[in-house]
C-alpha cells in the first residue's frame, strides 16, 4: 500500500522525525517498508507562457515556460493536451528520472530537430506518480512556478501490511498505529466511527439482501450533483499515492477508501432500474465491469443488482453502465460490509483485484460503514453540490465484533520471557486503543485480529520490542535421530565423491514429460511417475522419479557452456506413485561421467575418455564392500548393469549403471560416451557395513602364480570372477586380473577368443607354504577352471 | 716393503681420483683390492718380513687398505651423487601440475552443513518429513485459514488426489509432534515448493531450514537468544541481528529476523533472513486433536519455531546475485566453492 507522508500529517505531526526514524517506527510496528518513493531534485512547477509550432516537426511545439527563475526557458515538447497558462512538471537539466529497472536517465540541455530545448515537461508516468501516459501532467493552477514538485508530492512509503492488520490499509489506520507507538496525539478523526446521521431501514423495494455474504448494506441518495474535476488538493492526494483522478465523485469515494479503509461505490441513480438487490449471481450470468471486461459469474459470486441486472460485483468492482459519468446528476452512494471469504473467492476466481476487494478480503471495520458514507456525502456536497437525503437507508445488521479479551499478565510474561511490569503491559494495550473493563480488555472495533489472549501478548511483545527482551540460550542433549544418521551418511558420500573429482549438483525436482524417458530409477512393477495437477508450464510438470534425467540435462547445459569433461553426482529425493495411487519418496544417489579422464595438459595431451570401468571405480568408492555389477537387459542403456552388493541369492540390488543410448545422448548434444548410475541410498546405507575392525596382518609369506587363458570372446570377466569367488581353496588369498587381450584380426589370437591373465596369490595364515603345496593348490584350480569354464591355457 | 705399500697407496689414490664411471671404479677395486690386486699381492709378502718389522708392516698394510677402501667408497658416493643430480637436472618444477580431476560440493550443501553443524552443537537433532504432503499437515494444522491465498492453486502445486507439494518445511513441525512427545528440539532442512516462475529471486523449488523447540516454559527470550547465537556463529560474532514484528498464521507473536549486511563498497543495510515466533496455541490444539492425548496441551507447554531460506543464505554468504545459478549447475560455478 502507498502511504503519503503529507496525507499522514493530516492526523499526526511527524515533522521532527527523519525519514530513517519514520522507517524504523513503521518497521518495528510490524509494517514493512518496501520502499520510499520521493520525487527527484530539479523537478519543478512551470507555467507555460507560450507554445508555437516547431518549424521542422509537425508533432513538436516550442514552448516558453516560467520556471520561477524570472527568465523564460525554452522547451521543445511533443504533447498536445496543455494550453498556455497551464502549470506542468518541468525536469530541469541535471534532473534524474527513473528509467525503470533501477536505472535513471539524466535530463540534459539539447536540440530537438535543430531547436534548443532546456529541459523536459513531463507526464505523470514519466515522474513515476501515476500510470497516466496521456500527455503532460496538469498541476494545480494555484502552484507557484519554480516550486519543487517534491513539496507538492512529498515522500510516499510503499508499505507491506500483513494480512492480520487490515486496519492499517488506510492513512487513518497507519496514522493511528504510529501515533500509538510514538505516543502522539491523533488528529482529524471526527468523521471516524459510527455516524450521527439518521438511518432508516430500507423498504423491500429499496434494498433487499438475499445472501449471507452481505450482512449490512447502506445507501445514500444525493441528487443534483455537478460532476467535474476534483480540486487540486484532492487530485494531489490521490496522485501522490498513484491513483489517477477521474472525476470529483469517483475521486471522493477513492479518497474515503484511502483515508478510512472503507471501500465505497457511487452509482448513477438514473441508470438504475428499481431498488438494490444484493444476491448471489445466477449461473451463467455475465457482467460488464467498469474496466471494460465481461466477467462470467457463477452462483458462488455475489452481485449488487437492480431489478434488471447486476450493477456491481459485491466488493470487487462496479459496472460499466451504472458508473458515474460527466452526465450524472443523481448519485446513489453505496457503503456496505461484505464477508471476507466471499469477496476473496470471487476476486481470485475472476483474477480481478481492486483496491476495494483487497480491503474487503482482509476485513474492514463494520462500525465505520455509515461514518464513511457520511464523510463521502459531506465531500460530495462540498465539491459537487446537490442535496443529500436526510437519512441513510440501511438493510441488515452491523455485525457484532468480539467485545473483550481477558489477559493474565503472568501468562504474558511467561510467553515473552521478560519481566514486564503490569503497568507497562497495561500502558501498551491502552496506547493501542484498548480499554480495561470488568470482563477484560475492550477491543476497538477496527482490531479484528485481537480475539485471544495470545493476540494481546503479541501486541505487548511488538510494542515492548524484542530489543528489550533478554537473550536466553541453553544447550541440550539430543539423541541422534534416523535423520541425523542419514545426514551423516550422506556427508560421508559427499566427501568421498567430491575428493574423487565429482561435482555435486542440485537439480530442480520438477521435470518435463520429455525427460521421463531418461529415468532409470522407476522400476517396472507398476510404479509410475507423478504428474502435477496444476503445473506452471510443461517443462516442469512431473516430479522426478529419478535423478538421471536432471543429470543429463545438467550435462547438456554444461556442454553448451564449454565444459566437456564432467564428473557429476546428485543426492536427493525422488518420487513415484504406487499402483494403488499412493506416493513413495526415496533418497537416491546418481552419478554421471563423460569426457576426458583428466583435463588435457602437458603431460597428457590427448587424455583418454572416461569409460564404464571408471564408473565402476566411482561406484566402488561409495560401495566399499562387495560391489558387483551384473549385466542385465535394459533397453534404456548400453552395457546395462544391475548394481549389487554381494553375490547370488543374497545380493542386494541397489540400482542400475550403464551407458546412455548414443542416440539419446546425441539428442542432448552429448558426444562422448555418457556413463550414468543411480541407486537407492537407504538400501546402499543398509548394505554398506561401516564397522571398522582390526584384522591380524599376515605373518607368513605367500606365493603367487600367474595364469593366462583363452576364453570365448563373449565371456564376461564377471563370470570368471564368480568362478574364483566360488572356488573352495583355503590357501587361495586373492586373484587379480592383470591383462586382457583380444585380436580382432585373428593374427595373435583366434578372433572369437580373448585372453585373460590372472595373478593368483596363495598364502597360509599359520606357516610358510612349501612349493609343492602351492603347486598342488594351483593345479587343482587350473583343472577346475578348465572343466568349469572351458578355457585353454596359453 | 713399507716403501712399496706407500707407493701402492699413492698410485691407488691417483687412479681412483681419475675415475669417472662405475666400470672404472670396479676396475680399480679389482686392480688394488681384488684377489690378484696389487695390495693383495703385496700382503702375500708379509711372510718374508722379518719378525721385528711385522707389526709395523701389518699396520701399514691395514692403513693402506683402509685408505684405498675409503677412497673407493668416497668416489662411489660421488659418482652416485653426480648421477642423481644429472637424472633430475632436466626437471622443470615450474611446469603446471599434472591435473587431478577437481570436484566439490554444491554451495547450498556448504551452507547447509555449516548451519546444521552449529545447530547440532546447540542440541538440535535432525528431522524430516515427506515433500508430498496433505493439506492438513501443510496448512490446517499450521492454523492457516481455509481461504488463505497460499492454498490457492495459483500459488501451490497440487496433485489429482488432493495432496500437494509442501510450501514450507513447517509441515515437519507437525510430522515431528505427531510422533514425539516434548521436549522436542529439531531442525529440518529440506525442499519446499511454490508455484512461482523462476527468475533471479524466485525458484519454484527452494530449500528451507526449519527449527522447532517445544518444552515447558519456552519463551521469546529463548527464541531470541537461540537465533542470535546461531546467526553470530554463522556470520561472525559481531553480526547485528534485529527482530521485526511480523505475521505468520502458525506463530504468535511472530517476527522476521534481519541481519545487517556489510557488502564492500555499499552502505550497510538490513536484510531479511528468517521468520520465527512462538508456536501459536492453535497449532498445539490441532496436534493434540490428531494425537488424542495431552502431550501438547497448550496450557502446559510452549515452543518456538523458526524457518529460513537456505538459497538466500547462500546468496548472502557467497555474494551470488541470481538464484538460477544454484540450479544451473555450471561446473565453472560449482568450481568456485571447492576451497
Amino acid at each position: 500500500m502507498h502511504v503519503s507522508l503529507k496525507w499522514l500529517s493530516d492526523h499526526v505531526d511527524f515533522s521532527e522525525y527523519s525519514m530513517a526514524e519514520l522507517d524504523d517506527l513503521l518497521t518495528f510496528a510490524g509494517i514493512e517498508v518496501e520502499g520510499i518513493q520521493s520525487l527527484p531534485d530539479n523537478l519543478v512547477v512551470a507555467e507555460v507562457l507560450s507554445s508555437d509550432k516547431h518549424p521542422d516537426a509537425d508533432k513538436l511545439s516550442i514552448c516558453q515556460v516560467d520556471d520561477g527563475s524570472g527568465k523564460s526557458r525554452q522547451i521543445v515538447c511533443g504533447a498536445k493536451n496543455y494550453k498556455v497558462g497551464d502549470k506542468v512538471p518541468l525536469a530541469l537539466p541535471g534532473c534524474l528520472l527513473d528509467a525503470g529497472d533501477g536505472e535513471t536517465f539524466e535530463i540534459k540541455e539539447g536540440k530537438l530537430r535543430g531547436v534548443e530545448s532546456l529541459g523536459m515537461m513531463c507526464a505523470a508516468s514519466e515522474i513515476g506518480l501515476t500510470d497516466d501516459v496521456d500527455g503532460l501532467m496538469l498541476l494545480s493552477p494555484a502552484l507557484e512556478p519554480g516550486t519543487p514538485l517534491s513539496e507538492v508530492y512529498p515522500a510516499v512509503f510503499q508499505l507491506e501490511i500483513t494480512p492480520n492488520r487490515p486496519d492499517c490499509l488506510s492513512h487513518l489506520g497507519v496514522a493511528r498505529e504510529l501515533a500509538a507507538l510514538a505516543k502522539k496525539e491523533l488528529a482529524g478523526v471526527g468523521h471516524y466511527g459510527d455516524s450521527s446521521t439518521a438511518t432508516r431501514e430500507a423498504k423491500e423495494d429499496e434494498i433487499k439482501i438475499s445472501t449471507e455474504s452481505c450482512p449490512y448494506y447502506a445507501a445514500r441518495s444525493i441528487r443534483g450533483v455537478k460532476v467535474g474535476q476534483s480540486p487540486a488538493w484532492l487530485k494531489e492526494k490521490l496522485e501522490s499515492i498513484g491513483l489517477r483522478p477521474i472525476n470529483n465523485i469517483v475521486d471522493i469515494t477513492n479518497y474515503v477508501m484511502m483515508e478510512m479503509g472503507q471501500p465505497l461505490h457511487a452509482f448513477d441513480m438514473t441508470m438504475l432500474n428499481g431498488g438494490i438487490h444484493v444476491r448471489e449471481a445466477a449461473a451463467g450470468e455475465e457482467f460488464l465491469a467498469l474496466d471494460g471486461e465481461v466477467y462470467p459469474l457463477t452462483e458462488e459470486d455475489m452481485v449488487i443488482a437492480d431489478s434488471a441486472k447486476a450493477i456491481a460485483i459485491g466488493g470487487v468492482m462496479g459496472g460499466e453502465d451504472s458508473g458515474v459519468t460527466e452526465a450524472t446528476t443523481d448519485v446513489l452512494l453505496e457503503s456496505a460490509y461484505f464477508v471476507t471469504s466471499k469477496v476473496r473467492r470471487t476476486a481470485r476466481r475472476l483474477n480481478l483485484h481492486s483496491d476495494s476487494s483487497y480491503r474487503f478480503e482482509r476485513g474492514v471495520d463494520p462500525h465505520q460503514v455509515n461514518g464513511a458514507s457520511d464523510l463521502a456525502t459531506r465531500l460530495i456536497l462540498e465539491l459537487a453540490g446537490g442535496r443529500a437525503d436526510e437519512e441513510i437507508v440501511t438493510c441488515g445488521e452491523i455485525p457484532v465484533v468480539p467485545a473483550s479479551v481477558s489477559l493474565n499478565n503472568d501468562y504474558c510474561r511467561s510467553v515473552i520471557g521478560a519481566d514486564i511490569k503490569d503497568d507497562s503491559i497495561e500502558a501498551i494495550l491502552t496506547s493501542l486503543g484498548l480499554s480495561k473493563g470488568d470482563h477484560g480488555w475492550q477491543i476497538p472495533t477496527y482490531r479484528l485480529d485481537l480475539i485471544r489472549p495470545v493476540d494481546l501478548v503479541e501486541e505487548v511483545a511488538r510494542v515492548y520490542g524484542l530489543d528489550n527482551v533478554p537473550s536466553n540460550h541453553g544447550a541440550w542433549f539430543s539423541p541422534a535421530s534416523k535423520a541425523d544418521q542419514a545426514f551423516d551418511y550422506v556427508s560421508i558420500l559427499q566427501s568421498r565423491l567430491s575428493s574423487q573429482g565429482f561435482f555435486e549438483v542440485r537439480n530442480l525436482k520438477l521435470i518435463s514429460d520429455q525427460q521421463l524417458r531418461d529415468d532409470l530409477a522407476t522400476n517396472h512393477r507398476g510404479m509410475s511417475p507423478i504428474r502435477l495437477k496444476n503445473p506452471l508450464n510443461d517443462e516442469q510438470d512431473y516430479l522426478r522419479p529419478g535423478l538421471v534425467p536432471g543429470l543429463l540435462a545438467t550435462a547438456s547445459r554444461n556442454q553448451r557452456f564449454g565444459n566437456a569433461d564432467l564428473r557429476l553426482f546428485e543426492m536427493g529425493r525422488v518420487f513415484t506413485a504406487t499402483p494403488k495411487g499412493g506416493e513413495v519418496e526415496h533418497e537416491h544417489l546418481a552419478m554421471l561421467m563423460m569426457g576426458g579422464r583428466r583435463s588435457r595438459n602437458w603431460a597428457d595431451a590427448k587424455p583418454s575418455n572416461l569409460d564404464i570401468h571408471d564408473l565402476r571405480a566411482a561406484l566402488e568408492e561409495v560401495c566399499p564392500n562387495g560391489l558387483n555389477l551384473v549385466a542385465v537387459d535394459d533397453d534404456r542403456m548400453l552395457c546395462a548393469c544391475s548394481i549389487e552388493i554381494g553375490r547370488g541369492k543374497k545380493a542386494v540390488k541397489l540400482g542400475l549403471a550403464g551407458i546412455v543410448l548414443p542416440a539419446r545422448a546425441r539428442e542432448l548434444d552429448l558426444e562422448a560416451p555418457v556413463l550414468v548410475a543411480e541407486m537407492n541410498l537407504k538400501r546402499l546405507a543398509a548394505a554398506s557395513t561401516s564397522e571398522r575392525n582390526y584384522e591380524e596382518l599376515p605373518k607368513f609369506p605367500g606365493s603367487s602364480r600367474d595364469v593366462a587363458m583363452l576364453v570365448s570372446a563373449d565371456m564376461a570377466a564377471g563370470t570368471v570372477a564368480d568362478f574364483f569367488a566360488n572356488h573352495e581353496e583355503p590357501l587361495l588369498e586373492s586373484v587379480e586380473l592383470f591383462d586382457v587381450f583380444q585380436d580382432p584380426n585373428g593374427e595373435k589370437l583366434p578372433a572369437d577368443k580373448k585372453s585373460f591373465a590372472y595373478s593368483i596369490y596363495y598364502r597360509s595364515e599359520n606357516r610358510t607354504l612349501e612349493a609343492v603345496e602351492v603347486e598342488a593348490a594351483h593345479a587343482k584350480l587350473l583343472d577346475s577352471l578348465k572343466s568349469g569354464l572351458d578355457v585353454e591355457f596359453r | 716393503m713399507l716403501a712399496e705399500l706407500d707407493s701402492i697407496k699413492s698410485d691407488a689414490l691417483i687412479v681412483i681420483e681419475a675415475i669417472n664411471d662405475d666400470s672404472g671404479l670396479e676396475e680399480a677395486r679389482v686392480g688394488f683390492l681384488g684377489k690378484k690386486g696389487r695390495l693383495t699381492a703385496a700382503s702375500a709378502g708379509m711372510r718374508d718380513v722379518p719378525k721385528d718389522q711385522k707389526k709395523d708392516v701389518g699396520q701399514k698394510l691395514n692403513e693402506v687398505r683402509t685408505a684405498i677402501t675409503a677412497a673407493l667408497d668416497e668416489k662411489g658416493a660421488a659418482l652416485t651423487a653426480t648421477r642423481d643430480t644429472a637424472a633430475f637436472a632436466s626437471i622443470d618444477a615450474t611446469l603446471p601440475s599434472r591435473s587431478l580431476p577437481q570436484g566439490g560440493l554444491h554451495p547450498l550443501t556448504h551452507v547447509l552443513n555449516e548451519a546444521v553443524s552449529i545447530l547440532r552443537r546447540m542440541g538440535f537433532a535432525l528431522a524430516e518429513g515427506p515433500e508430498i504432503e496433505t493439506e492438513w499437515h501443510c496448512f490446517d494444522a499450521l492454523n492457516t485459514p481455509e481461504d488463505h491465498p497460499a492454498r490457492n492453486e495459483s500459488d501451490t502445486f497440487y496433485f489429482e488426489n488432493g495432496k500437494l507439494l509442501r510450501t514450507h518445511t513447517s509441515s515437519v513441525q507437525i510430522r515431528t509432534m505427531e510422533k514425539e512427545v516434548p521436549p522436542v528440539r529439531i531442525i529440518a532442512p529440506g525442499s519446499a515448493f511454490r508455484r512461482d516462475e523462476i527468475d533471479a529471486t524466485h525458484l519454484s523449488a527452494f530449500h528451507q531450514l526449519e527449527g522447532l523447540y517445544v518444552d515447558k516454559k519456552v519463551t521469546l527470550a529463548d527464541l531470541k537468544g537461540t537465533l542470535e547465537y546461531f546467526f553470530r556463529e554463522l556470520f561472525g560474532s559481531k553480526t547485528e541481528v534485529r527482530f521485526r514484528p511480523h505475521f505468520f498464521p502458525f506463530t504468535e507473536p511472530s517476527f522476521e529476523v534481519d541481519l545487517k549486511l556489510h557488502a564492500t563498497g555499499k552502505a550497510a543495510k538490513w536484510i531479511e533472513i528468517a521468520g520465527c515466533g512462538i508456536v501459536d496455541p492453535a497449532v498445539f490444539s490441532e496436534v493434540s486433536g490428531k494425537r488424542g492425548d495431552l502431550a501438547y496441551d497448550p496450557e502446559d507447554i510452549s515452543g518456538f519455531a523458526f524457518g529460513m531460506g537456505l538459497d538466500r543464505l547462500a546468496m548472502i554468504m557467497y555474494g551470488i546475485p541470481d538464484l538460477r545459478l544454484l540450479i544451473e549447475n555450471d561446473v565453472r560455478f560449482l568450481g568456485q566453492f571447492t576451497k
